[in-house]
């Protein structure tokens, strides 16, 4: 089922932005206490 | 501090991981028949559910053995616990949608695991925004502990209310009696990815109690 593709690809990214962007956030966080 | 150091190494290692698992959902494990490639967005979708609940959970015993033994390292774990889990939630939140706009035909519907869902992670915010608002140290412990107490009372209803009312959500497929119902290519991509959230969650805890460690710390100073 090629036309569901956007979707798992959308699903793949936006876990990949929320997870990079926390991890990035308390990297930030824990450097400047 | 070894706390923060073995927190950072902790997360860094599970990003790279879930790369891994991106590459093996993706390229090495089958398409399912009927759902075709959405399906494979349940390899994110269930372990960060998993650790949506879990963590809650765990704010919510870390909160109890508080309120007894006014430890501050549990409040600390509960905090730490809690935005982790805001992080999970939010994950659950935008992957069931977008699985279920090909598969059910809308990105959302109000039944019972859908809205009961919502309602945990709107707890997550509030248990938040209580610690946020109040500022003398002793009272914010005590009214987050209630809080968590009761959030995490809501998780057995959220996980259970598949089987408790008719809803449009799957049945569970992993959590429940009897093995899972996967094949075994697809069990093990999924292990693999719960492998690696569990990572990701053990190293965001350790480095958010070790940065209310050095806000203390700070304060103190």
């Amino acid at each position: 089922m090629p036309e569901n593709t956007p979707y798992m690809v959308a699903a793949y990214c936006i876990t990949a932005v929320i997870l990079l962007a926390y991890a990035v956030f308390l990297y930030r966080r824990t450097l400047k206490p | 501090m070894n706390l923060l150091k073995a927190g950072r190494w902790i997360t860094a290692l599970g990003l790279v991981l879930l790369a891994g698992v991106y590459v093996r959902a993706l390229a090495f494990t089958p398409i399912e028949r009927t759902q075709g490639v959405a399906q494979k967005i349940f390899y994110l979708h269930v372990p960060a559910a998993i650790w949506t609940e879990t963590a809650m959970i765990l704010v919510g015993l870390a909160s109890a053995f508080f309120l007894f033994l006014k430890d501050p390292r549990l409040d600390r774990f509960a905090e730490a616990s809690a935005e982790a889990g805001i992080v999970f939630g939010s994950i659950v939140l935008t992957t069931g949608p977008i699985w279920g706009k090909p598969i059910w035909g809308t990105w959302w519907t109000w039944d019972a695991r859908l809205t009961l869902t919502l309602l945990l992670f709107l707890m997550y915010v509030g248990y938040l925004l209580l610690r946020g608002a109040v500022t003398d140290a002793g009272l914010r412990a005590r009214y987050a502990a209630v809080l968590g107490i009761c959030g995490a009372c809501l998780v057995p209803f959220v996980h259970l209310s598949v089987i408790m009312f008719r809803t449009l959500h799957p049945q569970p497929i992993i959590l429940k009696p009897g093995p899972p119902s996967l094949p075994a290519e697809m069990l093990v991509t999924f292990l693999l990815s719960f492998g690696v959230f569990t990572m990701l969650y053990v190293g965001f805890v350790m480095q958010r109690y070790a940065l209310s460690l050095l806000r203390e710390e700070a304060q103190h100073a």
